[in-house]
């Protein structure tokens, strides 16, 4: 990722799945806290994307929506025909802007630096049950409510995790 | 990643379907059409062979939770054989093998609708 005065960059390099959304949401969430409501997603070099992620993306996109301001926006740019029919598949091109082209870069450059446990070959950690189920619950409610169209294809998932979220909660602590 | 397809097996009243490839969010309907056709013609028993299934994404899984759901309405189930360890590790983190029933065996998950 990069971050310049007014705009976060950001490159997905190899696939963009559950397993390394948790990180993009709470960089976004943390940047978008900042005041920044610019967000460029560089998707050429990046070979599949799951719905999670998808729905990370679409979170994005939803929250600047709600601000209203003109000049938010989350783009997607090197878009390949793949990535592109995908996002038209869920209606996320609708929501958010979708260039195919190699946008130019800010004057001086930018300097792209790791998104830390982004890199699902090498994470630090084993993923966390109830935050992974959280995230991609998060994640599909905001497919859902980026396209209604979403719902069928999904509403089981989104049942299923959401059932699980709560029945763990509700469990008394076994301390 | 390969394109998905099904092979079907009849085995005495429970049908196994070989399923290759990526089960994502476009494919995902054709195996729920494929299992739904079975359902139609009295079918519930069903076993999902996913030895050579690369991918199966949240759509696909939720399909699974729905058609399992409705088999064991009418006696049956869907059951899964020999899921590769790394989707394993993903359906099991996410609470999935609470409902759906995974066996390593073939013999071991056609002997399950006996019991």
């Amino acid at each position: 990722m990069a971050t310049t005065a007014d705009e976060v960059w950001v490159r997905v390099v190899g696939r963009g799945t559950f397993q390394n959304s948790q990180p993009l949401r709470r960089f976004t969430l943390d940047r978008m806290q900042h005041g920044y409501r610019r967000f460029t997603v560089d998707v050429g070099d990046c070979t599949g994307m799951d719905s999670t992620f998808l729905g990370v993306l679409a979170g994005v996109g939803l929250r600047l929506r709600q601000d209203g301001r003109t000049d938010a926006r989350v783009r997607l740019v090197r878009v390949g025909q793949r990535n592109l029919e995908l996002l038209q598949t869920l209606g996320l091109d609708r929501l958010l802007v979708v260039v195919q082209e190699t946008p130019d870069e800010p004057a001086g450059g930018l300097q792209w630096e790791w998104l830390p446990d982004s890199d699902i070959e090498s994470l630090s950690k084993p993923l966390d049950k109830d935050e992974t189920t959280d995230l991609m619950l998060s994640a599909h409610d905001n497919l859902i409510q980026a396209d209604q169209r979403n719902a069928p294809r999904f509403q089981t998932v989104t049942k299923f995790l959401r059932d699980s979220l709560e029945r763990r909660r509700n469990q008394p602590s076994s301390q | 990643m390969r394109d998905f397809h099904i092979e079907r097996e009849q085995r005495g009243a429970i049908y196994l379907l070989r399923l290759a490839g990526a089960v994502d969010m476009y494919s995902y309907a054709r195996l729920d059409e494929q299992v739904r056709q079975l359902f139609s013609q009295n079918h519930h028993r069903i076993i999902l062979d996913c030895q050579n299934l690369d991918y199966i994404g949240s759509a696909g899984l939720g399909s699974l939770v729905g058609l399992a759901k409705e088999a064991r309405v009418h006696g049956g189930d869907v059951r899964l054989l020999r899921v590769p360890e790394r989707i394993y590790k993903i359906i099991e983190l996410l609470g999935f093998t609470k409902v759906l029933q995974v066996f390593h065996d073939e013999t071991e998950a056609l002997n399950s609708f006996a019991s």
